[in-house]
């Protein structure tokens, strides 16, 4: 019996909550009542005991507190695994909700690096490698080469010639250029846009998942009946023929009615 | 809780155990016991948001008990019974007594989730329905259960108070509801009809004297019935009172004192005369032989059971009219019926329940 009443206290400290003076005082209480744990294992014992003293005889008590010390113990374990398990499913669902937030982060961050790409790269520098500068300046060399051949230099013409050459590389260079941007945008656009794709297709299953785990009704939320089977009159006791002709003509009334009604 | 309907699931699959719910279904109040240690009780009050807006606001498709009545200036608010039975008895096709039906079958899920059931166990469910509840209402009341629980009987509320006290013999039990004061006498069998009285002076015709006699009284005060019955609730009593029922109430807006001790008193006497007229014919009608016994075990229950010094009240008419006789409050008015009606859930044997499933 020392057992159960540890279990009793343990049980009874399971079940209680804690709060601070000062919450206490914030809602108005000044004053409180105090009753210790062996008190209140002592006094469930107690009346148990006083129960079973006026209502059974020698082996009777013994066997009904013995049943009812494996019920106890029975509710104990059964409260332990309720919560159990409920934590459990709290961690699955804190689980859940840390990787839609990691989903959100990496998905905003993937839409910041596709708008970054769309913007106009800077391709002066891919203008001016030294391969196309050598061409340049090989082909104003031959331009001048050509107009120094020439028996009237006059400065109208070489300006002319010179910027005929300079729009025709200036030209060039912009549409290879502007096709090799379009290239590199469409390439990056289809890669960031299928990322972001699949982390969207991602973090709607996660939400998904973390909403079916969050109205999961496997935590079982009812409390548990003292019977684990239906019980019925006992013709132990008193009254027993009274009692059972009552039960009887109840059961008959209900009867007349539902049938009536089906 | 169990979601199945009738005969839609075997019992194997419910292997957990059975849960007994005894309720006490009543005008103001609903209350149930259930064999899971749970008892709960919530006004017999359901409120509909009245639009888009107030469901936003509000976040539930339906309320109940106190939080509806609160909150009832945003609701379509439904108190699905009335002088002990349902509204909707009347005209069932109107929208109002559809609306109604609807609020009880609410009502009652309600106060089978409030005993918490799990989803694996069988939920055998007694209902203590008014003793003079016409067929057609307990057929209502049935129906609604069904969708809720696995079993459910009906029984008298006077019948189960007694049975849960274990008085089966030669009592006369005082059941004072809201809508309904019911009187039955116990003789060791089901009661039958020329066993019970039942009369329409309860707990809402008191309120409606007390806000008679506060407006006769009280000249300028505001109040509601949602008021004058928090004031009953607080202050009732009849006889002598050990102090001044001092209650504020708004007049012009200024919230002002009223002493309304008297009228309290006036209101709550308006019981007794009925109460002891109706001990008076069943005490008549009984055998002989055992009329004293009767008179000395007359039982007080529900709700209008808290009035104090009613009991006292009683006993004095008694004496008066009857000679004498002895008036027992029951230790929990509240639950009384909820309690009986248990103690009947646990007692009856399997094979009926099986045979109405």
């Amino acid at each position: 019996m020392a057992g159960l009443r540890e279990t009793m206290r343990e049980a009874v400290r399971k079940l209680a909550y804690r709060t601070t003076v000062d919450n206490l005082r914030k809602r108005g209480v000044e004053q409180v009542s105090i009753v210790g744990l062996d008190r209140i294992s002592r006094l469930v014992e107690e009346s148990v005991h006083r129960g079973l003293r006026s209502r059974l005889g020698g082996l009777e008590r013994e066997a009904a507190a013995d049943a009812a010390k494996a019920e106890f113990l029975r509710l104990i374990r059964s409260n332990e695994d309720l919560q159990k398990s409920r934590s459990e499913l709290e961690q699955l669902k804190e689980r859940a909700e840390e990787e839609v937030d990691r989903l959100r982060r990496e998905l905003e961050q993937d839409r910041q690096a596709l708008a970054k790409r769309l913007e106009p790269a800077d391709l002066g520098e891919m203008a001016r490698t030294e391969g196309e500068n050598a061409r340049l300046a090989e082909r104003l060399t031959d331009l001048f080469r050509v107009l120094a051949s020439e028996p009237e230099l006059r400065l109208g013409h070489v300006q002319e010639k010179v910027m005929e050459l300079l729009f025709d590389a200036v030209g060039t260079e912009r549409k290879a250029a502007d096709a090799m941007r379009r290239e590199l945008e469409d390439r990056e656009v289809e890669l960031l846009q299928r990322r972001i794709r699949k982390l969207t297709e991602t973090l709607e299953q996660t939400e998904t998942r973390l909403k079916e785990v969050s109205s999961l009704k496997t935590i079982e939320q009812g409390i548990s009946s003292v019977y684990r089977e239906v019980q019925g009159l006992k013709t132990s006791e008193p009254d027993f023929e009274a009692r059972k002709g009552l039960m009887s003509a109840i059961f008959e009334a209900n009867l007349r009615l539902q049938k009536k009604k089906a | 809780m169990s979601d199945k309907k009738q005969g839609s699931e075997p019992a194997t699959e419910k292997g957990h155990g059975v849960l007994y719910i005894g309720m006490d279904l009543g005008t103001s109040r609903t209350s149930v016991s259930a064999s899971n240690g749970v008892r709960e009780t919530v006004y017999s009050a359901v409120g509909y948001p009245k639009d888009v807006v107030s469901m936003k606001l509000l976040k539930k498709e339906v309320l109940f008990g106190k939080e509806a009545l609160e909150r009832r200036l945003s609701l379509r608010l439904y108190k699905p019974l009335e002088k002990g039975v349902l509204k909707y008895s009347g005209d069932e096709s109107s929208a109002e007594a559809k609306a109604n039906l609807k609020a009880a079958k609410d009502l009652i899920g309600e106060a089978i989730r409030l005993a918490r059931p799990r989803k694996d166990e069988l939920v055998y469910c007694v209902i203590g329905a008014p003793a003079e509840a016409s067929v057609q209402n307990k057929e209502a009341i049935l129906e609604a259960a069904r969708e809720h629980v696995d079993s459910v009987m009906l029984c008298s509320e006077p019948f189960a108070v007694a049975y849960g006290l274990d008085w089966l013999e030669d009592v006369l039990v005082i059941d004072i509801g809201a809508g309904t004061t019911d009187l039955c006498r116990m003789h060791g069998t089901m009661p039958e009809e020329t066993d019970q009285v039942m009369f329409n002076i309860a707990g809402d015709a008191v309120d409606a004297e007390l806000s008679k006699l506060i407006s006769e009284t009280c000249p300028g005060a505001q109040f509601s019935t949602q008021m004058v019955k928090e004031i009953k609730e607080r202050h009732a009593f009849v006889g002598e009172s050990s102090e001044r029922c001092i209650v504020e109430l708004p007049v012009d807006g200024k919230p002002t004192p009223f002493d309304l001790t008297d009228q309290i008193r006036r209101a709550c006497s308006i019981l007794v005369d009925p109460i002891v007229s109706g001990l008076q014919k069943l005490i008549a009608t009984f055998d002989p032989e055992f009329q004293a016994r009767l008179k000395n075990r007359v039982l007080l229950a529900g709700g209008g059971s808290l009035i104090k010094g009613l009991d006292s009240a009683i006993e004095k008419a008694m004496k008066e009219r009857l000679g004498g006789g002895k008036v027992l409050k029951i230790e929990e008015p509240i639950y009384g019926g909820a309690n009986g009606a248990l103690k009947i859930a646990h007692d009856m044997p399997a094979e009926y329940w099986e045979q109405l499933r």
